[in-house]
This record gives structure tokens, sequence and C-alpha cells, in this order.
């Protein structure tokens, strides 16, 4: 009943987005299913494990080898007095052919006593498994109460997924809605990633079992999932974007989400791709194109349409509306029916076929090569001052011309063809189009490059004298070759068209051609330290030395004239004390200057200080007593 | 011109001689001596060069901080000026000229280099 609303929006929606619709960039490719088949084939350990296995395994559609073994393991490694162990049995054995877990009232009492709002989500989660994989009757309406009272307490992504598991699970007549609208909440808590991921921070498994848990919910109620076309691409990308897988519970939510999303009521993500190069040429002139889903399984139900191909470099439209032809399981069309110039081209790919489809509208680049021909060869000598007419030669390609052309100082060399598309006659003008000169003797190569002028007819013209610098003035035999390249050319060139014989002039000393080696060891730096200062000549410090150090004599001289005596001296302890300090405070100075650094100076001065001042002062008391005493 | 200048200098060395008590004198004496090697480290600088120049600006503040200091000893012992530093003893001014020596000198050596 909600399948008109939803297909009318998910329309609605397509003609909205076409213009920026987004496209999965990752999906299970069938050697990854291979892989993730094997990863989850482990031999059975645990009932956790074996859960994972087992169940995983039947998702993707795959048997276990051995169901009886599996069988067996399960009922001997159950605990009927565990919930866990119980859920994982009875999950597992569900996958399994006719597989039965006996079970007692004990058993059904327990598990019906874990619904209630004092167990953990989890738990419910469990025990609503084990209860319906066992075939046992439960009260919805109590687990719904139980579950919404559970989800205020427990607030976290992880739990509320686990709620919508075991939503869907539960009789479609109970009533849901509280639980349904955990979706919409859960996938505004998803984190977008550059536009192209959209994933939980709890991680890989935490979005898968989202995608899993929401889809299955949303097939159960039968109401489409509130995620727009472009987030479900990006979860896409998000779940399949990891190929190894660290853990079998990372294994079995990546397997859980695949089976979901190749298979439900509402979104079916669509991936197109090319099968091998998205080329087209004469040989090969048909585009191949595998639709599948993200399990890499052929969508039967599609068709496909390139409503528009446009060429990248005219922006002219090739194509429009051209349906492909299926083919087992490829989808072709013959691109070179429309006659396209050789080049790149922009398609515009719509697969249609089911409203389900998401991420159906895809752009490819398609490139269209073709085989390049030399036609209009033409090789002379001509004369700078131009009174003696050219000598020109014809060469037909993929032939050499027959003897050497000689050219020398007065003379240029001029070269001129055309290159044409061998299938359809239109000229072209590819990316590379190189002349090469070759000294057979010495090793010398120079390169130039061959224009087109405005009616697309290649010129080259070499004036000997002007580019004597480039073959180092060596005169000789040049090989002359033709190099013809682009990405759209299934046959890229390399012609040696002609010898020919160069003269130049004034040539130097035979100097031995470095062959210009760059991956010889360079000439080694000296490292050049810093200059010390010239200093002064020695005799010149030492009559300064002795100039500045004279003064002193002269005080010592003039204190001597003016009467200057030590006969005041009052032998006294602390005039003693205070003089041996202030000695000391000046030996510490020049100690500074030699040995020490501020803080150990400051340290010694410190104590050395203090005992001159406590001296000096007692000192110079005891003298101002005796001062005043004599006035 | 020059005869008055002379008869200043003169009188004024006379003068000097005779009225400054020889405290001072000797003072004046420590502080000609200060100013010839200030003089004498200046004239090197300028006759050979500034290298190294941290040593020569060490040397050179530190005859001037000494100059000052000294003129500060001078100032506040002369007995002509006790009425200008009531509170300040010769002995006191002699500890001031000491300390300040002790933190003038730390600074000089360690600019020396």
């Amino acid at each position: 009943m909600a399948q008109p609303a939803g297909l009318i929006s998910l329309f609605l929606l397509a003609l909205v987005l076409r213009a920026q619709a987004l496209t999965p960039s990752h999906h299970l490719s069938s050697a990854d299913v291979t892989r993730l088949k094997a990863f989850l084939n482990q031999p059975l350990e645990d009932l956790e494990s074996a859960y994972y296995t087992i169940v995983g395994l039947s998702k993707l559609g795959v048997r276990v080898s051995d169901e009886k073994a599996a069988c067996q393991f399960l009922k001997s490694h159950h605990d009927p007095t565990s919930i866990d162990s119980l859920f994982f049995a009875a999950e597992a054995s569900q996958a399994l052919s006719d597989c039965e877990i006996p079970v007692s009232n004990e058993t059904r009492d327990l598990l019906l006593a874990v619904v209630s709002e004092d167990s953990s989500v989890s738990q419910i989660h469990h025990a609503v498994g084990a209860l319906g994989s066992l075939g046992l009757p439960l009260a919805s309406q109590e687990v719904v109460s139980a579950l919404a009272a559970r989800i205020t307490k427990e607030d976290n992504v992880l739990a509320i997924i686990v709620a919508l598991q075991t939503a869907s699970r539960l009789s479609q007549q109970a009533d849901l809605s509280r639980i349904l609208e955990e979706i919409e909440d859960l996938a505004a808590r998803l984190d977008d990633l550059g536009g192209v991921y959209l994933q939980f921070e709890e991680g890989l498994e935490a979005t898968a079992l989202f995608v899993t848990a929401a889809y299955g919910l949303s097939d159960h109620v039968g109401l489409e999932p509130p995620l727009k076309e472009d987030q479900v691409v990006q979860l896409v990308n998000s779940v399949f974007s990891k190929k190894a897988w660290s853990s079998l519970a990372e294994a079995f939510s990546v397997a859980s989400a695949a089976a979901v999303l190749s298979d439900n009521r509402f979104h079916i993500p669509v991936i197109v791709g090319t099968q091998g190069p998205a080329t087209v040429s004469h040989r090969q002139p048909t585009l191949k194109i595998q639709v599948t889903n993200v399990l890499s399984r052929p969508l039967s139900s599609a068709s496909v349409v390139v409503e528009s191909a446009r060429s990248v470099s005219s922006k002219n439209v090739v194509l429009k509306q051209a349906s492909f032809t299926l083919r087992e399981e490829v989808f072709e069309l013959n691109f070179l029916d429309s006659k396209p110039a050789s080049g790149y081209y922009d398609f515009a790919v719509a697969v249609a076929g089911d409203t389900r489809f998401v991420g159906s509208s895809v752009e490819l680049k398609v490139k269209v090569s073709t085989e390049v021909g030399i036609t209009n060869v033409d090789l002379s000598i001509v004369d700078k001052d131009q009174s003696i007419g050219p000598k020109s030669t014809k060469v037909e390609y993929p032939s050499k011309a027959k003897g050497s052309l000689i050219a020398d100082s007065h003379q240029n060399l001029a070269l001129s063809f055309q290159l044409v598309d061998e299938n359809t006659g239109v000229e072209l003008t590819p990316h590379q189009t190189f002349v090469r000169l070759h000294n057979q003797k010495t090793d010398q190569e120079v390169v130039f490059v061959a224009e087109p002028d405005s009616k697309n007819v290649y010129r080259f013209e070499l004036d000997t004298a002007e580019r004597k610098s480039e073959f180092n003035s060596m005169s000789g035999t040049y090989a002359l070759h033709l190099i013809i390249g682009d990405a759209t050319l299934e046959n890229p060139i390399l012609w040696n068209m002609a010898d020919i014989v160069l003269k130049f002039p004034d040539e130097d000393a035979p100097s031995v051609v470095q062959s210009k080696n760059l991956y010889v060891a360079k000439p080694e730096i000296q490292h050049l330290f810093r200059e010390p200062e010239k200093k002064p000549a020695t005799v010149v410090s030492n009559a300064f030395t002795a100039l500045v150090l004279a003064p002193f004599l002269l005080l010592i001289i003039l204190w001597y004239k003016l009467g200057a005596n030590i006969s005041n001296f009052s032998i006294t302890p602390s005039a003693l004390l205070f003089h041996l300090g202030h000695a000391a405070m000046l030996g510490l100075m020049y100690v500074y200057w030699t040995h020490l650094n501020m803080f150990q100076t400051l340290k010694y001065l410190a104590i050395v200080g203090s005992l001159t001042f406590l001296a000096g002062n007692r000192m110079l008391a005891q003298k101002a007593v005796k001062r005043i005493g004599s006035q | 011109m020059s005869n008055s200048v002379l008869s200043v200098i003169s009188r004024f060395l006379s003068e000097y001689s005779t009225s400054t008590p020889s405290k001072l004198k000797l003072v004046d004496a420590y502080l000609l001596y200060i100013l010839l090697t200030g003089a004498m480290q200046f004239l090197y600088c300028l006759l050979v060069g500034t290298f190294p120049f941290n040593s020569f600006l060490s040397g050179f503040i530190s005859c001037v901080g000494c100059f000052i200091l000294a003129v500060c000893l001078r100032i506040q012992v002369n007995p002509n000026n006790k009425g200008e530093f009531l509170g300040i003893s010769p002995e006191r001014a002699f500890a001031d000229f000491l300390f300040a020596h002790t933190v003038l000198h730390l600074v000089v050596i360690n600019f020396i280099g």
C-alpha cells in the first residue's frame, strides 16, 4: 500500500537528482564475494563464530560443507541456561536444513523471562531471536514496550540497531511505529565523509548492521525507509569499501548488508560498469556494459539506455536515446554506427526496469580510437637564398627514402606531411608529432615538434645554421625519425624516414661530446667555515695594554705624593675580615671571568658578600665612632 | 686672551691645593686615573678598531661607571656638603660606593667575554 507513494517519490527524486546523481564507487566484485565466502567459511570452534559462519554463508546463498556435522556441533555446544548461546544455536539451526535444537520448558520460561525492561536490548534481541527460531510463541506487544523503555535508557547507536533487528522478528500486528521512527534518528547520526561515504563513527560493522536492520524492519513493516538515494549510495560506498575484514563479526555484518541490499522491497543499488576498458575502435565496435547488484549478480530486469553521448572536445551530441541490447547478461551497443570522430565522449547512461533501482544514472567516459595514416610526405632541401630550386623527395610510409639527403649551412631541411584517419579520411591532429634526428656515431639526439598549419598540413623546417648549438655543431649522418602518438591512436608510429647528412659551419676542435649524463656525481662543495676576524698585531695590543695600565702607576705615585698611608689601620678582626672578604670578592670576579657562569658567581658572591658586609658594617661603625669622638 | 686663561688656571690650581682637604685630593687622583684609563681605551678603539666590541664596551663602561661612583663618593664625603646629606655619614657613603661597585663589576665581568 505504501509502494505507489514510494514509486512516485523515487521517480521525482530521480528526476531532481539527475544532474548530480551519485553513483556507487565501491561494491563487492565476484572476487570479493568469493573472498568473503572463504573468510566466513572457518572451521567451527565456538558457538558465536559458528553462528557467523553458518548464517553468514546462508545470506550469501551458500551452504556449509558438512551440514550434519554443523548441526551436531550446535547441539553439543549450546548451553540451555545462557540466552546468547541459545540465540546463536537457534539462529544457526534455522539456516541449516533439517536441524532442530531440542527445547525444554525451562528454556522457554527462561527466554520469556528475559523479555522485560530490566534486561539489556542485546539480551531481549537474543531472547526474541531464539524464541522465533525455536518456534516458541511470544507476546510482541510486551517486547515492543520493553524495547521502547530500553532505548530511552541505552541511547547508543549499537543498542538502537539491535532494537531494530528485534522489531523485525515481531508480529506485524504489533505497533512498531515507535521503533520504526528510530531509523530516521539513526540516519541523522551518520557522518558524511566528503560526500562519498556515510558511516557511523562506531565503524564499519555498526554501519553494515544498521543497513541490515533498517531494510529488514522496513521490509517487515512495508514502509519505505527514510533514506534518500544519495544516502543509500553513500552507505553502499562505506560498507563495501573494505575488502579484507578483520573479524568474523565484521564479515558477517558485510554479508548481511550485501544480502539485504541485493534483495529488498525498496532500494536496490545498481552497479554499472564496462566490461574491459571503455574503448571503441573499428576492431571492437561494441561498447559492453554490465549491470549488477552489490553482490555482482547481473540484474535480469534491467534495461540500459544511453541518454546522450557528447563529444568532449566539440561538445556535439552524437547519440541520443539509444538502447543497449542484452546478450548473455552483457549490454551491448555498436557505437561506431553513429560514425563518431576519434576522441573522448561523455555517455549519460540510465538504467531502468525496476523502480527500486538506486544509483541508476551513470556517467561514463568512452574513448573512440582509430588508426592514423601519413600521406603527402614531402622531404626537401631548400636553399636559403632560394637561388637553386628545392630538391624534394616523396617518401611513402613505411618505406625509407633511398640515399641520404645532404644539407649544409646554406640550406634548410623542410618536411611536410598530412595525418588522416584511416577509417574515415578525416584529418587528425594528434598530441605527439615529433621529428627526431639521431646521430648514430655520437648517440646524440635532438627532437623537434612539427606543427600543423591552418589546413592541417604538418610542416617542419630545420635551419642548420640557426640550430647548430642543439647539435653541438657535430656534422655527420643523422637518422630522421617521425614519431606520431596519441591516446586515441591504435597505431602509434615511429618511422625512420631518411638519413640526413648535416654539415655545420666552423666546427670546433673535436670536442668530446659529453653525453649529458645527469647522474654523475657533481663536484664536491667544500664548506667554508667562517673566517675568524682579523686581529691586530700582537705588538699593537701589547702596547695599548701597557698604555691602559700606565695610569695605575700614576695613581700610586699621586697617592704617595699626597701622603696616603695606612697608619690609621686599626687591627680589629672585623677590619681584617672586611679586607679579606673584599679581596675575595675581587678574586671571585676574576674567577667568574675565567671559569664560572652567572649563577655560580651569584651563589659565591652571596656568601662572601654577606660576610664582607657584616664585617665592613662593624668596621665602619667603629671608624664613625672614632671620628665623632675626635671631633 | 691666553693670558687671562692661564692666570685663571694658575689661580684655580693654587686655590685647589690649599683649600681642598687631602681626603678629597686622594679621590681626585683616583678620578684622574679612571679618566686616563678610559681615554686610553677609547684611543685604542679609534685607532685599531672595535673588535671585539663587547670587550671595548664593557671596559669603557666600567671606567665611566667607576668615575661616576667616585664622583658621588666625593660629593657625599665633602664636609662642605654636609648640609645636603644629613642622613648619610662618610662611612655610609663609602659602603654605598663599595656595594655599587660590586654590582658594576659583576655586570662588567659578565659582558667582557
